[in-house]
């Protein structure tokens, strides 16, 4: 399997993709919090955080059409949510208009805009760094070794896995055309179970050359990265312009 | 199952980061450094797994798995569901950063579930294997609707949780075979 979609777009030269990854995961988290904790604006001020993200799409280069793409795959999820506000409070007999209740359209309208902002954000930190980079800036913002250690031993293996998924996907469906009978179960059970036997045996090969590499317990953090005036700077303004939006009062 | 941002009250989902944060000390404790290769390809294997869809009433569900993985990690399950998670939200944009921390307590708490029911060693293997399947989806279900009620959204919600009952249904026979075959072939991945 092609793993090159999950950073498809960062080795694109741009003011954005050089920001350090630090910086660009803690913006990312801030604005995200910043919009999604928004509870008070009007559309007006979700029409400027949307205008925020799409000067720092512009400005990282990466093509609008894969953001809009990956905002499409996503949908499904975001529009369900927003549609179950109201259906939620109708299915209890409550009532769906009632300005109590924030359940009016516009608190589902709320729900769409608030969710795709966040969709757009996350989407341009992933597409404006290298992944094992954002790994590594992970590790030196001192998330929890295990977990990094887990994360990128996740991402080393998790496209082979698929390779392996696909391949016993179809054996699967040669073994068992036609339709769903209860005893399929059995079969999709056996292909899972595969799955984790041969991943569990190669977690035994993996071991034994990750000693030989010296591995101790963590993967050593390289020294990559390192934060400029430029970093802090780029980073303090998306902050503060966000940050000035949701403080906006019309 | 994955949350995405913009749907739960931040503070909720600010409060589950730190609660996260224990659960993940918690259970990491004592981890032994040959058990880390097989933490992460188990957690691999648990992202690619779940990317196969089971027929369902017309349309296709995807599998959880969260029961099985309760099973075969323990107690850390914890964090290499939480890995997985944070992976998925960057890769796919499958749940957000923000609710991160409420999808893997969420789905944590299945795995933690079915693994305690799978320490029940008096109860036959027979109903421990579908029933930690049946967990592992169904209290994920009951905590997503219990913070769905309290983020605003009316008690209706609840009505979400018979599909996930459907789903959990399926998943309970897809764990008990695969514990079965594990049994056949190779017993000791099983604690």
């Amino acid at each position: 399997m092609k793993h090159n979609f999950v950073d498809k777009y960062s080795g694109i030269d741009s003011p954005v993709h050089r920001i350090d990854p630090r910086i660009k995961l803690i913006v990312s988290f801030v604005c995200i919090a910043v919009v999604v904790s928004d509870s008070r604006s009007g559309f007006a001020q979700f029409a400027l955080y949307f205008l925020l993200t799409a000067l720092l799409t512009v400005l990282s280069r990466v093509p609008a059409a894969h953001i809009l793409k990956r905002c499409l795959i996503v949908s499904p999820f975001i529009f369900m949510a927003s549609l179950f506000l109201p259906l939620s409070h109708i299915l209890a007999g409550d009532t769906v208009h009632g300005p109590s209740l924030g359940a009016s359209p516009k608190a589902a309208l709320m729900i769409l805009c608030k969710a795709f902002l966040a969709v757009i954000l996350l989407n341009l930190l992933s597409s404006t760094e290298k992944f094992h980079r954002l790994l590594s800036g992970m590790r030196r913002l001192k998330i929890p070794s295990l977990v990094g250690t887990i994360l990128a031993l996740i991402y080393r293996s998790v496209f082979v896995l698929i390779d392996e998924t696909q391949k016993t996907t179809r054996a699967r469906q040669s073994r068992t055309p036609g339709t769903l009978k209860m005893p399929r179960m059995t079969v999709y059970g056996r292909q899972v179970a595969i799955i984790f036997l041969r991943s569990w045996k190669r977690s035994q090969v993996i071991y034994t050359s990750m000693l030989s590499r010296g591995f101790n317990g963590e993967f050593p953090c390289t020294r990559e990265l390192s934060l400029s005036r430029y970093d802090l700077l780029s980073g303090g303004i998306v902050t503060m312009l966000f940050l000035a939006v949701r403080l906006w009062s019309f | 199952m994955h949350i995405s941002d913009g749907i739960i009250q931040t503070p909720v989902c600010l409060a589950a980061h730190a609660v996260c944060a224990a659960a993940i000390y918690i259970s990491g404790r004592n981890t032994e450094q040959e058990d880390i290769p097989k933490m992460g390809m188990t957690g691999a294997a648990l992202f690619t797994a779940s990317l196969i869809h089971f027929p369902f009433a017309g349309t296709s569900i995807h599998l959880g798995l969260f029961g099985l993985a309760g099973i075969i990690l323990g107690r850390r399950a914890f964090p290499v569901i939480y890995a997985a998670l944070f992976l998925q939200s960057l890769i796919f944009q499958h749940g957000g950063l923000l609710t991160l921390g409420v999808n893997a307590l969420n789905m944590g708490a299945g795995a933690w579930g079915a693994w305690l029911l799978w320490r029940v060693k008096r109860l036959p293997e027979s109903l421990r294997a579908p029933s930690a399947g049946f967990l592992g989806i169904l209290i994920p279900a009951l905590l997503m609707a219990f913070e769905f009620n309290f983020s605003g959204y009316g008690k209706g919600i609840f009505y979400l949780l018979t599909i996930y009952l459907a789903v959990a249904v399926i998943e309970s026979g897809i764990t008990f075979s695969a514990v079965r075959f594990f049994r056949k072939v190779k017993a000791d991945i099983l604690p």
